[in-house]
């Protein structure tokens, strides 16, 4: 429209400052199927969500990655890729749950540089239905040791009851924050809810009573504040249904 | 996209209108915004309006009754999309939850954020009559008694053709008492941030400072030099650049937080194209008002100014819009274009009271200049060329009342409606209410 103008206003856009959004994903045997399949399609819808939600933020230029691991971890995305351009490349399972692997390969990534040193905090999601067959642990203390990964936000969802809650505890740093999603419904939902963590890190609002601290913790975490009431709650299930998807 | 009530659902508001569903508009923190048609006897949509519904959370007797405060109270102006009536009709929804009608926001109007990314590109004088606009819906609402409590992009939205402005997002205006929200961050007052206070007329008028810093500016008025310097932008450095230890990026005693270049361009390019009068009040609501929150800029004293930025615009010969600063005329130096450099050729002005219009052809007067009322709608006089020496400027009576045209040297002449008051410095024409110095 401005081509019609004889005037423009000079100026750019308001300044902001890049949010790192990385999806971790378990791709270990027992995702194998329709669990797979599941989150492929989860993810998958709620990208244009983010995309939009991302178009109505000022603050953040939003920028997605994908990191799968199974026996090993691989980036599926390399680069960073703003949210208007990224793609969901469908995920396939077979393999260990090499999850300490994984946690490994994000911290190389949030290391200065490549993370540059002026940032959002980053938001890391992860989604698994097992237990770490590598030592997670090494790598996840490296992780959250590191400024950046001090100052993650890490949200988890544990599909189905097989996952080792602990451990998803120590990932995020807060039990809130470790959504347990029971059938497919309740996945689309958590991980939507967890999408929108990016507009919450670019703006976080002030605790009061209905609300939840994320992070590690601690003085040196990033805590960022969630509205409690909004938390997903994962659906009653028969207890028979629990591992039919 | 489906939302909660399902599309072409009837609905029965209180006041026993019928309205169907027509589509889903969008979901916020709340509750679900929809486009509602308001049905006739026989079943046809009259008319289209906005249905906010509550998720269950929010759908509170608290906020039940706010709302039915703001609907008997009224709008306290056109620019709000102000709630109508409620709705809480158990056929389709569970008992207790409610929503409300409002009017639906036409869509040649664009939201803030569009400005701010540049996806809309207003002019000047566009851009001045929103925060006019603005400035002056937030002023009837305080007039009223009420606050709004949430001053921010979302809840604005503005025509980039001619200015118009739209508040909507009205159900959390209160009248003092216990407010449900504490605002947006950045929008925030510090001591809000600080977790001090609470949302209130006095915090309002920070948030309608940063609003319009961010409206002129493309910026915010406290990230500077100390928002540069920080790694990961987290609520803790948020807290200290908005709450702890703000501090105003052009503060004239205190230069630690200036803009930097490669980060903080907006501010700088557009600090030198303002006029002093509204950098001034800029740095007031930036200094003394963040440590007093009662001796905020006020809504009137932004809209003298504004007043004075809409009728104080020239074109260069580049075509850019410059504004004049009357401060730099009064110590006789002339404006200069930013954009091409080139000094703009001296401009005859008239004073009236608080405002200053410069008198170019096609300029309009407006009821505010004679009667000092905030009413730019109805034309009181425009600038007009003598017929029979086009080199001779007047001003022509439209107010519907004579005025007294006071020559240069003193002689009194009736300006009849209709008649033109030639534009002659020196010259006063005395409208009646207040008297105008060429």
């Amino acid at each position: 429209m401005s081509e019609t103008k004889e005037f423009k206003r000079p100026g750019g856009e308001l300044s902001n400052r890049p949010l790192h959004f990385i999806w971790v994903v378990d791709c270990s045997g027992s995702m194998h199927g329709e669990k797979i399949g599941k989150v492929n399609h989860a993810i998958q819808s709620t990208i244009p969500e983010m995309a939009d939600a991302a178009r109505n933020n000022p603050y953040a230029e939003l920028l997605i990655r994908t990191l799968k691991f199974s026996s090993g971890a691989q980036w599926v995305t390399p680069e960073p890729v703003n949210v208007d351009n990224f793609c969901w490349s469908d995920l396939e399972a077979g393999g260990v749950t090499d999850m300490g692997n994984a946690f490994d390969l994000i911290s190389s990534q949030l290391t200065i540089p490549p993370m540059s040193d002026r940032a959002l905090p980053p938001v890391l999601v992860l989604i698994s239905d097992g237990q770490p067959t590598d030592d997670y642990k090494t790598a996840l203390d490296k992780l959250l040791a590191l400024p950046w990964g001090k100052k993650s936000v890490r949200i988890a969802i544990s599909i189905g009851q097989d996952a080792d809650v602990s451990i998803l505890n120590e990932f995020t740093g807060n039990r809130d924050l470790v959504l347990q999603a029971n059938n497919s419904a309740d996945l689309v939902k958590m991980i939507k809810w967890a999408s929108t963590a990016a507009a919450v890190v670019s703006a976080p609002a002030t605790p009061d009573s209905t609300t939840v601290a994320g992070g590690a913790g601690g003085s040196n975490s990033s805590p960022i504040i969630f509205d409690i009431n909004n938390i997903p709650v994962p659906e009653e299930s028969d207890p028979d249904d629990i591992n039919v998807w | 996209m489906e939302g909660f009530i399902k599309k072409n659902t009837e609905l029965i508001s209180e006041c026993s209108n019928k309205y169907r569903v027509v589509k889903l508009l969008g979901s916020g923190g709340q509750g679900e915004v929809y486009e509602v048609g308001l049905l006739s006897a026989e079943g046809e949509i009259t008319s289209l309006f906005a249905l906010k519904w509550y998720f269950k959370n929010n759908a509170t007797e608290a906020q039940m009754s706010i709302l039915e405060n703001l609907i008997s109270r009224g709008s306290p102006a056109d620019v709000f999309l102000w709630p109508l009536e409620l709705v809480h009709d158990s056929r389709f929804t569970s008992t207790g939850d409610f929503g409300y009608i409002m009017p639906l926001r036409p869509n040649n109007f664009k939201g803030i954020v569009d400005l701010m990314k540049c996806r809309v590109s207003p002019t000047f004088v566009a851009l001045s009559r929103t925060a006019f606009n603005l400035t002056l819906g937030y002023e009837k609402l305080h007039g009223m008694g009420l606050a709004y409590n949430d001053i921010s992009f979302g809840n604005l939205f503005f025509n980039p053709e001619n200015g118009a402005a739209l508040i909507c997002d009205n159900d959390n205006v209160t009248a003092g008492g216990r407010v449900s929200v504490n605002g947006t961050p950045r929008f925030m007052a510090p001591e809000i941030v600080r977790g001090e206070a609470q949302p209130s007329r006095n915090t309002d008028l920070f948030s309608l400072a940063v609003l319009l810093f961010y409206l002129f500016m493309v910026h915010h008025p406290l990230e500077g030099a100390l928002e540069a310097k920080i790694k990961a932008l987290d609520i803790y450095a948020m807290e200290k650049l908005y709450g702890r230890k703000p501090v105003f990026i052009f503060d004239p005693d205190n230069e630690s937080n200036r803009p930097v270049k490669g980060y903080h361009d907006n501010a700088i390019i557009y600090w030198d194209i303002f006029p002093k009068r509204i950098k001034d009040l800029f740095i007031e609501s930036f200094t003394v008002g963040i440590e007093h929150p009662e001796r905020r800029v006020t809504e009137r004293r932004w809209l003298d100014a504004i007043i004075n930025l809409l009728f104080g615009v020239v074109k260069c010969s580049c075509k850019s819009e410059v504004f004049y600063d009357d401060d730099l005329a009064a110590d006789g130096v002339g404006t200069t274009c930013w954009n091409c450099g080139k000094e703009i050729p001296p401009v005859t002005k008239i004073v009236i009271g608080k405002s200053r219009a410069l008198l170019m052809k096609d300029t309009k007067l407006y009821r505010h200049h004679i009667a000092g009322n905030f009413e730019l709608t109805e034309a009181v006089a425009s600038v007009t060329q003598n017929p029979n020496n086009p080199n001779q400027w007047g001003l022509r009576n439209e107010s519907g009342a004579e005025w007294t045209y006071i020559g240069v040297d003193g002689s009194r002449t009736p300006v009849a409606v209709g008649k033109s008051a030639l534009i002659a410095k020196g010259a006063k024409i005395d409208f009646g209410e207040q008297v105008g110095e060429i």
